[in-house]
């Protein structure tokens, strides 16, 4: 007993000093110059500063909604893609050719995507380009510098992340489970609804969680394809780091947005075990 | 044993670059200056020359302005930089961080042809001199712009609405650059409300974080009008593009990359030797040639074709530049920032 628990204590010696020095420490650091002034003493201003100013509240919404829309839109879109993958395609090397695709463009970086979708989204850009050419609209649409563009973008890099949480949840499902369903008199629809989205239900939230964690600190993907006309709180906590100067700002800046995400994904948790209690319950 | 063992060799590594450091001292000085075509130009341009003329070789330490503040700052009471080059702001923000050398022009020969605004000073004594100028000029797409703006009134021009470039307060010259419309357009308020109303009426495309960005939307005729730097324009149009660099009747904003004695430097002859070579009109034309800095010493003879690439344009001079106070624009930098993301950025 003594020598497997002094094991697991070296065996977890490394990744807990590494946790502890680059991940503890920096974010501690933020933490206190976040409580602190500019010469050191302890302060709750800068949080003050924060929250009772309806600049930043707007902030806040634009990059919560960003956030939210993505993980919603990713969900919905993932979900058919997903079910696409695990359900429809037979042919194996196809699903791997799929499923090769999806994830191919998570080996290029972040910044060389959003420029892609910069000379996609332009004001003479491909989409802009087609539109007109199809007589759909007369003057080019403005995707840059606004939400829509900025939405656009962050769905195509976190799409993936949804499809294969969702797949890999959908592909557990027990087929006798679904065909005991319809065997009972359930329709298509009442058997998806009542059988197959619980069960995958997991798979759903995981994602959703991964895609609205990366959505809602994205700083590359908004600050290209905002143009500097949109801001959200990443954006803004960067630029105190990086030319203002400012780390007690900037850092409370980051707690803030830290605790709201924490907060939000908490609920929404507490919401999906209340209503998996219900389902229990009935 | 294992662990005196562990710590020996530790020490031993920690210990010996200073005594390799040490032993070479003689032969060489370590100079900070940026990285890429910036670099390469400095190298080629004051280091090779120097390193041939003294035989005292040129360790590059590679890093922009502010990374090599934050070298600075770390290496205080044990210099391993002897010259650091800084952009102007920054130069500001290191000498009142107490890292910087006096510089004696007495003691460098060439520096009497040295612009008078070329040497930086704090109280009675120079702390930068500068290394060359840039500015942030007009730049505009000759196809869809027929005739050279002649005021920076052309970017509220409607046809160009949502298709012009300005740097945000993310990039170096944001800042300076609303305080540089102020004076452009006669607003000498303190709180440059008139400034203000003006750039939210302004139809913008890009509000620019990097100049890479700005570069990046006129080469794919995302905007067609608006301010860029001269270096960034004219490798745009070497580059075959159709665009064009001006100096509007107002002026330019400008600013310089600035040389240093670092304090506490053990080559202090070797550094001073170092800044006169980059004040030699060779140096200067050297420059002018690969980056278009505008020199920082009178008597340099350029070609027509590099002369108009300057920051001050063709026909122009230092005086068309508009070279700000950074103190000042250091000390308005949070305000301005805190209301473009208000009313611009938003």
């Amino acid at each position: 007993m003594f020598t497997s628990r002094l094991t697991l204590l070296w065996l977890l010696a490394l990744p807990v000093c590494v946790f502890t020095a680059f991940f503890l420490m920096p974010l501690g650091v933020v933490l206190i110059s976040s409580l602190s002034t500019q010469d050191g003493q302890f302060t709750f201003a800068q949080y003050g500063r924060i929250l009772m100013d309806g600049y930043h509240w707007q902030v806040i919404g634009v990059t919560f909604r960003l956030a939210i829309l993505s993980t919603l839109i990713c969900v919905v879109l993932g979900y058919p893609l997903a079910w696409y993958l695990v359900r429809i395609v037979k042919w194996r090397n196809w699903r791997r050719t799929c499923v090769i695709l999806l994830i191919l463009p998570l080996f290029t970086s972040n910044i060389v995507r959003s420029f892609g979708w910069m000379v996609l989204l332009g004001r003479t850009g491909l989409v802009n380009d087609a539109l007109l050419g199809a007589g759909l609209i007369d003057r080019p649409v403005r995707f840059l510098g606004t939400e829509t563009g900025i939405l656009i973008g962050l769905v195509y890099i976190l799409l993936p992340f949804t499809v294969l949480t969702i797949g890999n949840a959908l592909a557990r499902v027990e087929p006798a489970l679904e065909e005991a369903s319809r065997d009972l008199g359930a329709g298509a629809a009442r058997t998806f609804f009542s059988v197959t989205f619980p069960l995958t239900m997991h798979g759903v939230m995981a994602g959703g969680i991964i895609v609205f964690s990366m959505a809602i600190s994205a700083y590359v993907t908004p600050a290209l394809l905002s143009g500097g006309k949109v801001t959200v709180l990443a954006m803004l906590a960067f630029q105190q780091y990086s030319t203002v100067f400012d780390f007690n700002y900037g850092g409370a800046l980051s707690i803030t947005l830290l605790v709201f995400t924490m907060a939000l994904i908490g609920f929404s948790s507490w919401l999906a075990r209340l209503g998996a209690q219900d389902m229990k319950g009935n | 044993m294992m662990k005196r063992l562990l710590l020996a060799s530790v020490a031993g590594l920690i210990g010996m670059p200073q005594a390799v450091l040490a032993q070479s001292a003689s032969q060489s000085i370590t100079v900070a200056y940026y990285g890429g075509n910036w670099g390469e130009a400095f190298d080629a341009c004051v280091a090779q020359p120097f390193s041939k003329a003294t035989g005292i070789k040129v360790v590059a330490e590679i890093g922009n302005s502010t990374t090599t503040l934050s070298k600075l700052q770390q290496q205080t009471g044990n210099a391993v930089i002897d010259v650091a080059y800084m952009d102007g702001g920054i130069s500001e923000i290191a000498e009142a961080a107490g890292v910087l050398a006096p510089i004696d022009l007495a003691q460098l020969p060439h520096a009497t042809a040295l612009q008078p605004q070329a040497a930086y000073k704090n109280g009675g004594h120079v702390f930068a001199v500068s290394a060359g100028y840039y500015s942030l000029g007009l730049i505009y797409n000759t196809n869809e712009v027929s005739e050279a703006p002649s005021s920076w009134e052309e970017l509220w021009n409607d046809a160009y609405a949502g298709a012009v470039a300005v740097p945000s307060p993310n990039n170096s010259a944001g800042v300076p650059f609303v305080i540089f419309l102020a004076g452009a357009f006669g607003d000498a308020s303190e709180s440059m409300d008139a400034t203000f109303a003006k750039l939210k009426s302004l139809d913008s495309g890009l509000l620019y974080d990097t100049s890479g960005a700005a570069s990046n939307a006129f080469q794919s005729n995302e905007v067609i009008i608006g301010a860029h730097f001269n270096v960034g324009a004219w490798d745009l149009i070497d580059a075959g593009l159709p665009i064009g660099f001006t100096v509007p009747k107002e002026g330019v904003w400008a600013t310089d990359a600035r040389m240093h004695i670092v304090k506490g430097t053990k080559n202090a002859e070797a550094a001073a030797k170092f800044i006169d070579t980059a004040l030699t009109p060779e140096a200067a034309t050297c420059l002018a040639e690969k980056l278009y800095l505008g020199p920082a010493i009178t008597g340099v003879a350029l070609s027509a074709d590099i002369e108009r690439k300057l920051p001050w344009g063709s026909g122009g001079s230092i005086e068309d530049l508009r070279l700000f106070d950074w103190s000042e624009v250091n000390a308005k930098r949070p305000a301005i920032t805190d209301r473009w993301n208000r009313e611009i950025a938003n």
